[in-house]
């Protein structure tokens, strides 16, 4: 069985650059910055500022990086994919669905007007970091208990 | 679903890891294999039968719950 649309195994590394590129542009924005922020938001609100501002360039750039980033280091090949992995990999992408909606119908019920937009934002890149952790969690399992029987045989 | 893979790898005097270069999965899908925690596809339990050379049936037995 071949995984298709997947990207190279070693893009997994360039994933990792840019999401811990974006942890210190942001925290350095944090300090230097005083204007309006909007925490790099993968929504743009809605204000009046218009498009190409520097503020503007500088959220979509962020927004990218991290973005990107993440794909990448969700969608990158295993060193060795074989079918177990694509089950695997298809397995949690079903839990990150039912986690994301989940936390969607939470967020519909406990949140309104300008704190929804800002969550179901976020949301998007949460189902990511969730996929992302779910996978490597199990991948994790997979080698401790062969690597247990291993020991034991 | 049951698997004789342990025994046939003995009579064979392979190890797992020779297994999976043989049929092209990693070992960690081979011991999953036969510690019945992952039921291979059709392709890689006919390959894995043909490593033997028997037929399916006599590597993979179904169990009782399937």
């Amino acid at each position: 069985m071949k995984s298709r649309f997947l990207f190279p195994y070693g893009s997994r590394l360039i994933g990792y650059v840019l999401i811990f590129t974006y942890i210190p542009i942001m925290v350095a924005k944090k300090i230097f910055y005083h204007g309006y922020m909007d925490h790099g938001l993968p929504i743009k609100l809605p204000d009046n500022s218009s498009l190409l501002t520097p503020d503007h360039v500088f959220n979509v750039i962020a927004t990218l990086v991290v973005t990107i980033g993440l794909l990448l280091l969700a969608f990158s090949k295993e060193k060795f994919e074989d079918e177990q992995i694509i089950q695997l990999r298809l397995d949690s992408l079903q839990w990150t669905m039912y986690f994301t909606y989940l936390l969607f119908i939470l967020i519909v019920i406990f949140t309104s007007g300008i704190d929804l937009v800002h969550i179901v934002g976020i949301n998007l890149w949460l189902q990511l970091v969730f996929f992302i952790i779910r996978f490597r969690w199990v991948i994790f399992r997979l080698n401790q208990s062969s690597k247990a029987e291993k020991a034991v045989l | 679903m049951k698997n004789n893979i342990r025994v046939e790898r003995a009579i064979k005097n392979i190890t797992q890891a020779d297994l999976a270069d043989l049929v092209g999965v990693s070992r960690q899908t081979i011991n999953t294999i036969e510690s019945n925690k992952y039921v291979p596809s059709t392709v890689l339990a006919l390959k894995i039968a043909r490593i033997f050379g028997k037929h399916v049936e006599e590597v993979f037995i179904l169990d009782e719950e399937d």
